[in-house]
C-alpha cells in the first residue's frame, strides 16, 4: 500500500447547543492513502460532514487529530488541500471563466497562463459557450461542474468532496459521476468524498467507510472491488455491484434502523 | 421597446394632456362674472399651465439676473456632490464596521443617535459652520446620502456567505485577496441597491438646504423660497417642474448604472 496522506486519530467533536453538549463524532481513525478515492457514508447527523470540515480546517477537533502529510492539521487549511462544497460556492459576481480563474488569480500565476489553463478546464468540463456567463443564468449542475472545475484547475493533491452532487437529480449526478471519475482518472488525487448515498459511494470509490448514527463512530471500512475504469450505468447492472451494494446496505440499513425504533 | 408599451404611452400622454386641459380652462371660469379675484379655482394659488410656460421661458433668458438654468446647475451640481462623497464615505465606512465587531460595538450608539436626528434640524448649523454657499448644501446632502450608504454596506459586509470565504481560502486567497475578491463584491451589491434612493435624498438634502442658503447658494431651493417672498406660483411651479425633471433623469440614471453593476444578479437577468 502507497504512503499514508490522511490521518485520522482518535477524533471527537462535540458541539455544545446552548447548555447541552451534543457528540457529533466519537473516537473515529482511518487512513487516506495516496491516490486512494475514499467515500464517507452513513445516515444524516452521523458527523460524516464534520470529519471533512475537521480535515479542511472548518471546524476545530474537540479531541484526537488529522494529519495531512504528516502535518497537523491547524487553523488554515493545507494549501495541498481542495474543497468541493455541498452547497453552491460559485462566486455569482462572477463568469464562468472567471470563476474558475480564481485559483490561479490568487497563487499570482501569469495572465496568459491563466488562459489557456482556464480554456482547459473549461473544455474538460464541457462549459465551452458559458466562458462569460454569470452562475445565475446556468443550471445547478453546470455550476456544480465550475466549482469543481475551479478546484481541480489548481492541482490539489487531496480533494475534500461534501456531497458536491446532493443537490442534483439523478440523471445530472450520474453524468458527473462520469465525468468526476474521467478527471480523476488522469491524476489520481488523493479524495475524501462524502455521502448518504450508497450507489455513488460504491460508483466512485475505493474504499467506502461507513459511519453509525450519532454520535457517529466507524461501523465498517468496506473495500470495493469494482474494477476500473468504471461505467457508471453499465456498473448499475452489475451482479459484483449489486452484491458489494447488498452487504453495505445490510451494515447501514441496521444504523437506520435502530434509528427508527 | 416592450409589446403594448405604445397603448401604456398613448394612456400616459393622454392623462397628462387631460390634466393640463383641465388645470387651464378651470382656473380660467369666474364665480361671479366680471368681479376681479374670484375664481373657482383661484390662479394665484395654482397658477395656470399656459401662465407657467410664460414665466419659464422668461426664467430661462439672459432678462433676469439668476438664470433658471444656472439655478437648475447649480441644484444638480451640488446633489452630484453630495451624492458621490455620500456612497464613498458610507462605503468605506460601512465596510470598515461591517468587517470589525469592535469599532462596530464602539461606534453603533452614536451612529444611531447621529440617525435618528431629523437631518432638516441640522440645516441651521450646516449654514452656520459651512456658510450660504455650494458646500454647506453639499454637506446637508452627503449626511443623508452616508447613512443611508452606511447602513446597506454594513449588513452586506456583515452578510458575507462565509462558505464563499471558506472557498478563497481552499483555493489560496490570502486575507487581503478574500477582502478584495469576496467581502468588497459582496457588500457592493448592497451599497448599488441603495444608489436609487441615495440620489433621490441627496436631492431633497440641496433643496432643503437652499430654502436657507439664500441667493449665494442659488439654486432651485431658492427659486421657491423666493417665489414664497413675492407670492409668485407660476415661480414656484416652474421650480417645482423642473426639479421633477431633473430627479427622473436622475433616477433613471443611476437606474441604468445599477442594473449594469448587478447583471450578474438572477433578479436582473435579461429573459
Amino acid at each position: 500500500m502507497s504512503r499514508v496522506r490522511i490521518a485520522v486519530r482518535d477524533l471527537s467533536k462535540t458541539f455544545n447547543q446552548g447548555p447541552r453538549e451534543v457528540p457529533a463524532v466519537s473516537g473515529v481513525s482511518f487512513d487516506v492513502h495516496d491516490r486512494e478515492f475514499v467515500a464517507v457514508v452513513g445516515p444524516s447527523g452521523c458527523g460524516k460532514s464534520t470529519i471533512l470540515n475537521m480535515m479542511g480546517s472548518l471546524v476545530a477537533p474537540s479531541a484526537g487529530e488529522i494529519l495531512v502529510d504528516g502535518v497537523r492539521v491547524g487553523a488554515r487549511p493545507a494549501p495541498q488541500i481542495g474543497y468541493v462544497f455541498q452547497k453552491d460556492t460559485v462566486f455569482p459576481w462572477r463568469t464562468v471563466e472567471r470563476n474558475i480563474a480564481l485559483g490561479l488569480e490568487y497563487r499570482g500565476v501569469s495572465r496568459r497562463e491563466i488562459g489557456t489553463r482556464v480554456r482547459e478546464a473549461v473544455r474538460l468540463a464541457g462549459l465551452e459557450g458559458f466562458e462569460e456567463a454569470f452562475p445565475a443564468t446556468l443550471s445547478g449542475g453546470m455550476r456544480q461542474r465550475v466549482a469543481l472545475m475551479r478546484s481541480l484547475v489548481v492541482n490539489p493533491e487531496v480533494l475534500l468532496m461534501d456531497e458536491p452532487f446532493g443537490a442534483l437529480d439523478t440523471h445530472t449526478k450520474l453524468n458527473l459521476h462520469a465525468e468526476l471519475l474521467a478527471l480523476w482518472g488522469e491524476r489520481h488525487q488523493t479524495v475524501v468524498f462524502v455521502t448518504h448515498d450508497l450507489s455513488e459511494a460504491i460508483t466512485l470509490a475505493d474504499r467506502i467507510v461507513v459511519m453509525t448514527r450519532r454520535p457517529g463512530r466507524i461501523k465498517l471500512v468496506y473495500d470495493v472491488k469494482l474494477p476500473r475504469p468504471r461505467d457508471v450505468i453499465a456498473l448499475r447492472e452489475s451482479a459484483e455491484y449489486l452484491k458489494e451494494y447488498g452487504e453495505i446496505w445490510h451494515a447501514l440499513g441496521e444504523e437506520l434502523q435502530e434509528r427508527a425504533s | 421597446m416592450k409589446k403594448g408599451s405604445a397603448g401604456v404611452w398613448a394612456w400616459r400622454i393622454g392623462i397628462l394632456v387631460v390634466v393640463l386641459a383641465a388645470w387651464e380652462y378651470l382656473t380660467g371660469i369666474k364665480a361671479i362674472s366680471k368681479t376681479p379675484g374670484l375664481y373657482w379655482i383661484d390662479p394665484f394659488f395654482i397658477s395656470r399651465p399656459s401662465a407657467i410656460a410664460r414665466r419659464f421661458v422668461f426664467l430661462m433668458s439672459d432678462q433676469v439676473r439668476l438664470p433658471l438654468w444656472r439655478m437648475a446647475l447649480s441644484t444638480v451640481q451640488s446633489t452630484l456632490w453630495g451624492f458621490l462623497v455620500g456612497i464613498t464615505t458610507g462605503f468605506i465606512a460601512g465596510l470598515l464596521l461591517g468587517r470589525s465587531d469592535r469599532i462596530a460595538r464602539v461606534f453603533d450608539p452614536f451612529i444611531v443617535a447621529f440617525n435618528s436626528l431629523p437631518r432638516i434640524a441640522l440645516v441651521p448649523l450646516i449654514t452656520m459652520i459651512f456658510g450660504f454657499g455650494l458646500l454647506a448644501k453639499i454637506v446637508l446632502a452627503w449626511s443623508i446620502v452616508f447613512f443611508i450608504v452606511f447602513f446597506n454596506t454594513f449588513q452586506g459586509a456583515r452578510s458575507v456567505d462565509q462558505d464563499l470565504i471558506s472557498s478563497a481560502r481552499f483555493l489560496g486567497a490570502g486575507e487581503r485577496q478574500i477582502l478584495r475578491t469576496v467581502i468588497v463584491p459582496s457588500a457592493l451589491a448592497w451599497t448599488f441597491a441603495s444608489l436609487t434612493p441615495s440620489i433621490s435624498f441627496a436631492l431633497i438634502g440641496v433643496v432643503v438646504g437652499e430654502f436657507i442658503g439664500g441667493e449665494s447658494g442659488g439654486g432651485l431651493g431658492y427659486l421657491i423660497i423666493q417665489s414664497l417672498g413675492t407670492l409668485n406660483a407660476a415661480d414656484m411651479m416652474v421650480a417645482l417642474v423642473v426639479l421633477g425633471a431633473i430627479g427622473i433623469v436622475m433616477a433613471l440614471g443611476i437606474r441604468q448604472i445599477e442594473v449594469r453593476l448587478l447583471r450578474w444578479r438572477p433578479e436582473y437577468q435579461k429573459r
